[in-house]
């Protein structure tokens, strides 16, 4: 289809040509069967050094502690946290996609939802690590639970870490759930397919005995909306809650009501990012360029000019803010942002989050796939980046200039940033590997000549 | 009821008596005798089975012992009566870590000393030491001591020996000596006690060739000279601090390093105490570099001490001749008439309003003022302070009781031709008794030249240093907690050391291994110098003092008091001779001036190896682990270099490369560097920290002036990294300047302003409100208060806190880091301009908020509010997420980002004697740990304890805070805030009380005093 | 060998078009137990079928609703009426800081139990077995066809009438399909033997797992929970000393605060003469002196100080205190042998501290008053 036929008040198809249910079926199920190509090896072997850099690294923090991370006074939080945020962040656009495009209706979702999710998953238990690593006393995470320990003592219900140890924890259960629920029909559609005995056993073990009866579609679909509707609140939940670890303090710079808002956008943008790097490889990879198609890409990409603009509009809230409120600590922790050691980082994080993405307001770079890619890589440095000005800048200078402290990231920091990603790549590459990158029998529903012509 | 149950163990027996009575018969319950019968029991005797069950126990436990033994208890077997165990003992002594001998509390628990305190008895220091005396109980402990006799490297032999052999070879040597007339050469620092200096006299008679060498790295020499140039005698008075109204200080550190530092920040503290009066003292300071004086002064000026004559000639010039006031009899010397202090003044660009008040101050307060020089500057300028002084009429202000002293320095004269001696084989043995020449002599005398050419030489030391590394024998000597002594600095105070613990290692006391000497083989025996000090007080002391008692009551209630007061001896008032002025001139010259001044905590390097002390930040700069080369800015601009860049300073005798680091308020042209710093063989702590500027010293600067002028520098290649516990902040840069008064943490004011209207703190009334109700605290309720007028910046709060707490050294590089872990700091802030820059001081710890903002965000409670208002932190709950810290508006807690002991030099501080100086009431923290002030709530504890004992309600003056407690200068109030008649209730409404960053609204409950400045202006700047 | 029964007829369609018009004459055509089945929900399915609503919407608002009020009433409970604590100031039940673990609580429980609740109540899980599975028919709906299937159990099941209508309705590939009775099984499985195997291999599994991690695992070094501490402790042995205790005698000739030497070593003449009673014989004085007495003394000398203790005859028969002796002597005297012992008694000095020891005899002196009191006492 050309760029200049495009007619925007039309729906578009949601797959390219007209493919029957079984080209569905062997398109998406092709990577399954065939034994993985030389360029995948490679790509997983440089994912999976990366990854055992990061075992390397967390190991060694393991034994020496926290003292080998830049962390100091009064900087205490810097690359873990930082990447925690980024790597929930990423974790958004899965079950955004999911849940709240599907509550809207979007049927374009289709091609991209199951691979988002899978990347959800991924991301927070990226996330997730680092939350853990980052306790100085590692072997301790069950005090973070709520058991009265031998004195009787419970956890703090007021902490925003506990907070989020409930909403992290929530939100990869559910979206784990909301994943798995997905699955089901094209497990049993794989089982039904394969001639492999092993992978037999292991489709019929998780397809639950699925037989596509219609009275089972009947309460599938009721439980897939009612999963889809508690999952939007989640997911907007989510990032309020992390943004809560900052907002509820008294840190100058951290203290604001701004910051749900702001955060949930950015960590959309940010996954949306992801997810269009990413899906740009996989439909290359495996000939799924008819279903997700570009027109798929350059709506993610009008999502992120969305997004993004919100994103630049809380950056310039935050500053009049600072500036109006008239209190001299919010005033300084914004001059100091903009002007102050940590400058580059700030400038970095608004060239990339806000003058970049202005680009896709142009039709031709929005559908432009190195120009989109490009972007999108700008995207997520500049999303690091925010949470590194956020964490970085308002703990390195606050209220006592006594006590002003720089933070610079070592060998371990960025080993252990490293390995989350080798951990996120290795896993995605697993996955489409082993199960089916888009979800199948929706696939099947929408496709032209899906459903009863009368309805 | 039967008749005969009276008594009945529960009410089953009382009511169900039969059931009883067979449960009785059978003893055990239903179940446990079924399988309990005697014939089918094994062979095996309840003996034989418990050896079996400990055996496999054993087995088991060393099998699978994951986790170190925690239960072994080791009881005493016949308990001193002195001893509770849990409970401490404090003992009265005496500190050696300087020449002031501080009387001492030692504090033990079991029999081992683990924190020092002043001895509240003693006359001088009253109950106060300072950061050295308090971090000086690590050496007790250092791992580095020596552990027994060993051969040194020009014995030709290596290994250890024994005492017996030790002893049998130097007495032998000795006496070969004494045969051959060669020099036995004792080289020592000056000595202060009256027993000591008995033994060296009988060390003397015995080897009639002995020669006593003193000298000390940093003295009074000049001080003394001038004094008896002035006066004919070397024994200085004190001073009547309290009388002094204007203080004027040139060059002289009296608040920080000079002098009898205690007793000074005491007595001058107290004349700036706004409980008792607003008559505050005023203090000016005119000096080259910044140090502690100048950061507390009113006015303070800043001059090349190479100018300090002249500016005295004008001073001179200005009031008895211009004003014609004071009341000296004799003529003004001829070189002073005609100094004008206004083109002084010009001359140096100070600013004349200030001068003139200065002139006016002292010519308003005749007979109650005090000048004073400080011990770098040369003999002439103290002279002048005499004739100052004298014409001022402030020898008024000169007590009676003055300075005592056992030894008189070694001239530079005295100590080359000891060198030479050596060099040419004249001296037989020689003997440095605790002392490190190689290390701490000028360079230029080439004393580890001379060394190697000794036969024989022993060093007497407590661990291996520079000079030992050069001697054939080195023997170890007792730590002075180990030891016997009495010291004697000032005419009627005696002051008595005493053991507190036996001797850890195989050590002898020093006056011990001497005495041993004289007297013959194997003459030694524990006891030994117990027995002489017991025998000299008894023959010769004790019948001066008159005492109705027996010698036995009077020495046991010595020691426990720790000081004997005696009478003064009636001395006449010494005569000022007035000519002694007649010859000295300021003199131009050109070059860098250079001054080599005393440091702050680890004295001339005796401290190196005590970690606490090496990272006690600088007073002024914070700077840790390092000396360096202070400059002003326009002579970095000179020189073309930057913080960190490196220096080379010739002299004519030496010259060294040192790192640079620019000091706002340092005088131009003028470079002051620490001395003690720069140490090769101190342990694996204080090795290599700082330069050792020994060489930039001169043989005549041993006993005399350390500001050299001429001195060449140039930038030199190669970066040092110097670090701070605070980041430097450009005086220049607006962005940042003065942040401290705009965010209201440091509130200063004048003591005009005050006057005039007490509540100008407060006219801004904030309006600060809780949406739910406050948290009600009956009872005992903790609040402290600290007053910034008396606080000097000493940093012995952070000492006492270091030791009471088991605060962990981290090392430079983890400081450089921002890792430093001291509980309570002192923050310092600059105002104004880098060339006169105004100082504040404030001691920081955490503030015990009642809305305390770093509980809120702990997820596991680890640390929260107790009952009493402490906020708490639960160790072993914390998991380390850090939160709090960031959450903290003061940045006090701290983090155990490693294992600190580990950490730290290969585990150095992991060793076991280590483990014996820690507070066995504080947790000793893991990796991992957030850890904080927690107002030495063990302290607490144990006064609640104590009250609960006495069935009395805690009272909030039962309690000490361990800085409380150390504070010289008693700025730090703690107590019950419940309490409306308490001291600290007083504190908390007084009108200069204000509290840190209350727009947090927090609501700290440490309450600081604002600042007032003494000047003439109403306004500040 | 097993035995085929017939489960049902099955039929296949091409198009959505089809098959829901087929769903629909099924219907009307009056059967019952009948079954779509489609590779994915074909839109008016459910009403062709004449299917009722699914009721999971129900089971999930009773399991949110179950959610929040358990997690709001738990952290009541728990910062209200278990342990509550004063945290940055804020009262003990500060609600708003309990939304958002409300919430997710909510929502965890109401989206996790309903997919549970669809699986096991729904889809009979475990039970995953079904007549239709491994069927060429279950191969092609699950791809590409539509099919339908009517059940033999059906009331007015007829194979040759039932294959007929599949016909007539449009339906291709129509045939029978079997099943083994043994396989026959549409109970829930929870209790199967091998289903609760695998659970309790899981259960052990993990406990095993459990039990390493926390019991050993954790201990290991380098995780360190302080419980050995770098400080001694009192009664602590120490490895620095050659004899290994930890606890060290003060040195000899030296005195710690409030601890000066007994003056009278050794002369009990000068005790006598020289020590006064500091203390004056007030209700505290001799409360404490009681309390020590009792503790102290009171095993040998009984507990009216009359030598009648519980330990007579084990010993030399300590002496009674009412002795014309012991009466007549001095306070110092007897502070003396408190203090030195005296014959088969050891010295008490270092149980008992000075004070205690003054007080002990003003008690002393009450017990002889009161055995031996005069007329006047009684006054």
């Amino acid at each position: 289809m050309s760029t200049a036929a495009l007619d925007y008040t039309r729906e578009l198809p949601v797959v390219e040509g007209s493919p029957t249910a079984a080209e569905v079926d062997a398109t998406i199920a092709a990577p399954l069967d065939q034994f993985p190509s030389r360029m995948w090896w490679i790509i997983f072997s440089i994912a999976l050094s990366f990854f055992s850099i990061g075992v390397f690294c967390i190991g060694m923090t393991l034994y020496k502690g926290l003292g080998l991370w830049g962390v100091n006074q009064p900087v205490s939080w810097g690359f873990d946290i930082v990447n925690f945020v980024f790597w929930v962040g990423i974790g958004h656009a899965g079950t955004l996609i999911s849940a709240i495009l599907f509550l809207l209706r979007q049927r374009w979702r289709t091609g991209i939802a199951r691979f988002a999710e899978a990347m959800t998953i991924f991301a927070v238990m990226c996330a997730g690590l680092f939350p853990l690593l980052h306790t100085g006393r590692e072997w301790l995470p069950m005090y973070l639970s709520p058991y009265p320990n031998q004195h009787g003592l419970w956890v703090n219900f007021t902490s925003p870490l506990l907070w989020d140890v409930f909403a992290v924890s929530t939100y990869f259960t559910v979206s784990l759930v909301f994943w798995y629920v997905g699955l089901i029909p094209d497990l049993a559609t794989l089982r039904d397919r394969t001639t492999n005995k092993i992978k037999k056993v292991i489709y019929s073990l998780f397809s639950l005995g699925w037989r596509h009866s219609n009275r089972h579609w009947q309460h599938y679909e009721r439980a897939y909306l009612i999963l889809a509707g508690f999952a939007t609140p989640l997911v907007l939940s989510v990032h309020t809650i992390v943004s809560f670890d900052f907002a509820v303090s008294v840190i100058p710079g951290w203290h604001t009501t701004i910051f749900p808002p702001y955060f949930v956008a950015g960590a959309v943008f940010s996954g949306f990012a992801m997810v269009q790097n990413v899906l740009i490889f996989v439909r290359q990879a495996f000939n799924l360029k008819h279903i997700i198609t570009l027109d798929h890409l350059e709506k993610m990409n009008k999502v992120m000019i969305l997004t993004g603009s919100m994103v630049g509009y809380a950056y310039a809230m935050e500053m009049f803010i600072a500036w109006y409120g008239g209190n001299q600590f919010e005033r300084f922790v914004f001059l100091n942002r903009a002007l102050g050691p940590y400058a580059w980082a700030y400038w970095t994080m608004v060239s990339c989050n806000v003058i970049f993405p202005q680009l896709f307001w142009f039709k031709k770079i929005r559908r432009s796939i190195p120009a989109m890619f490009i972007i999108g890589i700008t995207v997520n440095i500049g999303m690091w980046f925010e949470r590194f000005v956020i964490i970085v800048t308002s703990l390195s200078r606050d209220f006592l200039p006594s006590s002003w402290g720089h933070y610079t990231p070592t060998f371990y920091d960025v080993g252990i940033l490293l390995g989350s990603f080798g951990l996120f790549f290795t896993l995605i590459l697993i996955f489409v590997r082993v199960l089916p990158v888009v979800s199948i029998s929706e696939l099947k529903a929408v496709i032209e000549g899906g459903q009863p012509s009368k309805h | 009821m039967s008749n005969e149950s009276k008594y009945w163990k529960s009410l089953r027996e009382l009511h169900d008596k039969d059931a009883v009575g067979e449960l009785k018969a059978h003893e055990f319950m239903d179940g446990v005798t079924d399988d309990f019968k005697m014939s089918e029991l094994s062979g095996m005797s309840r003996k034989q089975f418990l050896a079996l069950l400990t055996a496999s126990a054993a087995f088991a436990a060393a099998g699978c012992s994951n986790y170190r033994d925690r239960g072994e208890i080791v009881p005493y077997t016949r308990k001193p009566e002195e001893v509770t165990p849990g409970v401490p003992n404090f003992y009265a002594s005496t500190c050696t870590g300087c020449e002031q001998s501080c009387g001492i509390l030692v504090k033990t628990r079991e029999g081992r000393p683990i924190k020092l305190d002043g001895n509240p008895d003693h006359p001088i220091n009253q109950g106060k030491i300072c950061a050295t005396g308090q971090g000086s109980v690590l050496n007790l402990y250092d791992p580095n001591r020596l552990r027994g006799p060993e051969y040194g490297s020009s014995s030709g032999k290596s290994g250890t020996l024994t005492w017996k052999q030790a002893d049998a070879d130097i007495t032998r040597l000795l006496d070969e000596c004494a045969k051959t007339t060669k020099e036995i050469a004792l080289v020592l620092h000056s000595v202060h006690s009256p027993t000591a200096a008995k033994v060296l006299s009988d060390v003397s008679a015995k080897y009639p060739t002995t020669r006593l060498y003193v000298y000390d790295l940093f003295n009074d020499a000049n001080r003394r000279r001038a004094w008896q140039l002035s006066y004919g005698s070397t024994e200085i008075p004190s001073i009547s601090w309290e009388k002094a109204k204007i203080v004027l200080a040139l060059e002289s550190d009296f608040l920080g390093t000079e002098g009898m530092t205690i007793e000074q920040v005491r007595r001058f503290t107290n004349g700036r105490d706004i409980m008792k009066s607003k008559d505050f003292n005023r203090l000016y300071c005119i000096e080259g570099a910044m140090s502690l004086t100048g950061a507390n002064a009113d006015y303070r000026l800043r001059l090349n001490p190479s100018q300090q004559l002249g500016l005295l000639l004008a001073l001179i010039n200005e009031i008895g001749l211009v004003r014609k006031k004071g009341s000296l009899k004799g003529t003004i010397p001829v070189q002073a008439s005609g100094a004008s202090l206004l083109q002084f003044a010009n001359q140096h660009s100070l600013p004349v309003e200030v001068l003139n008040h200065l002139a006016d101050d002292l010519s308003a307060n005749v007979g109650r003022s005090i000048v004073l020089a400080g011990d770098v500057l040369p003999v002439e300028v103290h002279v002048a302070v005499n004739y100052l002084n004298e014409m001022l009429g402030n020898s008024a202000l000169y007590e009676e009781k003055k300075s005592v002293s056992y030894s008189d320095h070694s001239t530079p004269s005295q100590l080359e031709s000891l060198v030479a001696r050596m060099k040419s084989g004249q001296v037989g043995v020689v003997v440095h008794v605790g002392t490190n020449p190689v290390f701490q002599l000028p360079k230029e005398f080439g004393y580890e030249e001379a060394l190697k050419r000794v036969a024989v030489s022993i060093s007497l030391v407590e661990s291996t240093d520079e000079t030992s590394r050069f001697c054939a024998y080195v023997l170890p000597a007792n730590h002075a907690l180990e030891s016997w002594g009495d010291f004697n600095v000032r005419t009627g105070v005696y002051s008595f050391q005493q053991p507190v613990i036996a001797p850890l290692y195989d050590t002898r006391q020093k006056e011990a291994v001497l005495l041993s000497w004289i007297q013959g083989k194997d003459s030694f025996h524990e006891t030994l110098y117990h027995e002489y000090l017991m025998t000299h007080w008894e023959k010769t002391i004790f019948p001066t003092l008159n005492r109705s008692v027996d010698f036995k009551s009077f020495w046991y209630a010595s020691l426990h008091d720790g000081v004997v007061a005696a009478s003064d001896h009636s001395t006449e008032p010494s005569r000022f001779k007035s000519d002694s002025l007649s010859t000295a001139i300021p003199v131009a010259t050109d070059g860098y001036v250079i001054g080599l001044t005393r440091n702050f905590y680890i004295s001339d390097g005796t401290f190196a190896n005590n970690g606490w002390l090496q990272e006690l930040p600088h007073p002024i700069s914070k700077v840790v682990w390092d000396n360096y080369a202070s400059i002003s800015t326009r002579t970095a601009k000179e020189l073309g270099v930057d913080n960190n860049d490196r220096v080379e300073i010739s002299l004519p005798h030496g010259k060294q490369t040192v790192p640079v680091f620019i000091q706002p308020g340092q005088a131009d042209g003028y470079v002051s560097i620490e001395m003690g710093y720069g140490r090769t063989n101190a342990g694996p702590i204080g090795s290599d920290v700082g330069v050792d500027v020994g060489g930039l010293l001169s043989k005549a600067s041993i006993a005399g002036a350390r500001v050299v002028p001429g001195a060449k520098i140039v930038k030199a290649s190669g970066q040092y990294e110097l670090v701070t516990t605070q980041e430097h902040h450009s005086l220049d840069d607006t962005f940042v300047k003065e942040l401290h008064l705009k965010r209201e943490i440091i509130r200063e004011g004048t003591l005009r302003q005050y006057e005039k209207d007490p509540t100008f703190l407060h006219h801004e009334k904030k309006e600060l409100f809780n949406i739910a109700h406050d948290v009600e605290y009956n009872g005992v309720k903790w609040a402290m208060s600290i007053d910034l007028n008396k606080c000097t910046g000493c940093n012995a709060c952070v000492a006492g806190c270091n030791v009471e707490n088991n605060i962990p050294v981290v090392g430079k590089e983890q400081v450089q880091r921002g890792r430093e872990m001291q509980w309570i700091r002192l923050d310092r802030y600059y105002a104004g301009t880098p060339d006169n820059p105004s100082l504040s001081h404030q001691p920081m710890l955490c503030q015990h908020c009642d809305n305390a903002p770093c509980e809120n965000v702990c997820p596991v409670v680890a640390t929260n509010h107790s009952p009493d208002g402490l906020n708490q932190m639960v160790y072993n709950r914390c998991v380390g997420t850090k939160y709090c810290s960031n959450n903290c508006p003061y940045k006090v807690r701290r983090f155990n980002f490693f294992n600190w002991r580990d950490n730290l030099a290969e585990g150095y501080y992991e060793q076991e004697p280590i483990s014996l100086m820690h507070n066995p009431e504080v947790t000793v923290r893991s990796r991992g740990v957030m850890e904080k002030c927690t107002f030495c709530v063990q302290r607490i504890a144990d006064a609640r304890q104590h009250a609960t004992e006495q069935g009395r309600p805690l009272k909030g003056s039962d309690v000490k805070t361990a800085c409380q407690e150390a504070c010289p200068a008693t700025a730090i109030v703690f107590g019950d805030m419940n309490d409306p008649k308490s001291d600290i209730s007083l504190y908390r409404a007084h009108d200069l009380g204000y509290h840190v960053l209350e727009d947090t609204n927090a609501r700290p409950n440490v309450t600081y005093l604002a600042k007032l400045r003494n000047i003439h202006s109403e306004n500040l700047t | 060998m097993n035995e085929k029964h017939l489960f049902a007829v099955t039929a296949l369609f091409d198009t959505p078009d089809e098959i829901i018009h087929a769903a629909h004459e099924t219907t009307s055509a009056g059967y019952t137990r009948f079954d779509i089945n489609t590779p994915y929900p074909v839109h008016g399915m459910d009403k062709a079928m004449g299917l009722k609503q699914s009721r999971l919407g129900v089971f999930a608002l009773v399991f949110g609703l179950l959610g929040a009020t358990s997690s709001v009433l738990f952290m009541t409970w728990v910062t209200l009426i278990d342990y509550p604590l004063v945290i940055g100031g804020k009262p003990f039940w500060s609600w708003p800081a309990f939304v958002p673990v409300a919430f997710e609580i909510t929502v965890l429980l109401a989206s996790v139990l309903s997919v549970v609740t669809m699986i096991v109540l729904y889809f009979k899980f475990p039970n995953n077995s079904h007549p239709l599975h491994d069927t060429p028919y279950m191969k092609k709906v699950s791809s590409n066809k539509f099919g339908i299937c009517i059940q033999a159990d059906d009331p007015t099941f007829n194979q040759k009438a039932v294959e007929e209508f599949l016909a007539k309705v449009g339906g291709k590939e129509i045939g029978p399909v079997f099943f083994d009775l043994e396989d026959l099984d549409h109970g829930q499985h929870i209790f199967d033997p091998k289903f609760i195997g695998v659970l309790a291999l899981t259960a052990i599994l993990v406990s095993g797992g459990t039990y390493f991690t926390f019991n050993k695992l954790l201990y290991m070094e380098p995780f360190s929970w302080m419980s050995a501490q770098a400080k001694l402790k009192a009664q602590r042995p120490s490895d620095l000393f050659t004899d290994g205790i930890g606890m060290r005698r003060p040195v000899e000739g030296t005195v710690a605060r409030g601890f000066l030497p007994y003056p009278f070593k050794g002369k009990p003449d000068e005790a006598a003469k020289n020590l006064v009673n500091p203390l004056l014989p007030t209700k505290e004085v001799i409360d404490r002196g009681k309390t020590k007495f009792l503790t102290y003394c009171s095993p040998c000398h009984g507990n009216f100080a009359r030598g009648d203790s519980r330990l007579a005859g084990q010993f030399p028969n300590p002496p009674t205190l009412h002795s014309d002796k012991v009466r007549n002597w001095p306070d110092g005297s007897i502070y003396h042998v408190i203090t030195e012992g005296q014959n088969v008694m050891p010295s008490y000095a270092s149980q008992i501290s000075r004070d205690d020891r003054w007080a002990i005899i003003q008690y002393i002196r009450v017990l002889q008053r009161a055995h031996n009191a005069k007329e006047s006492d009684l006054k």
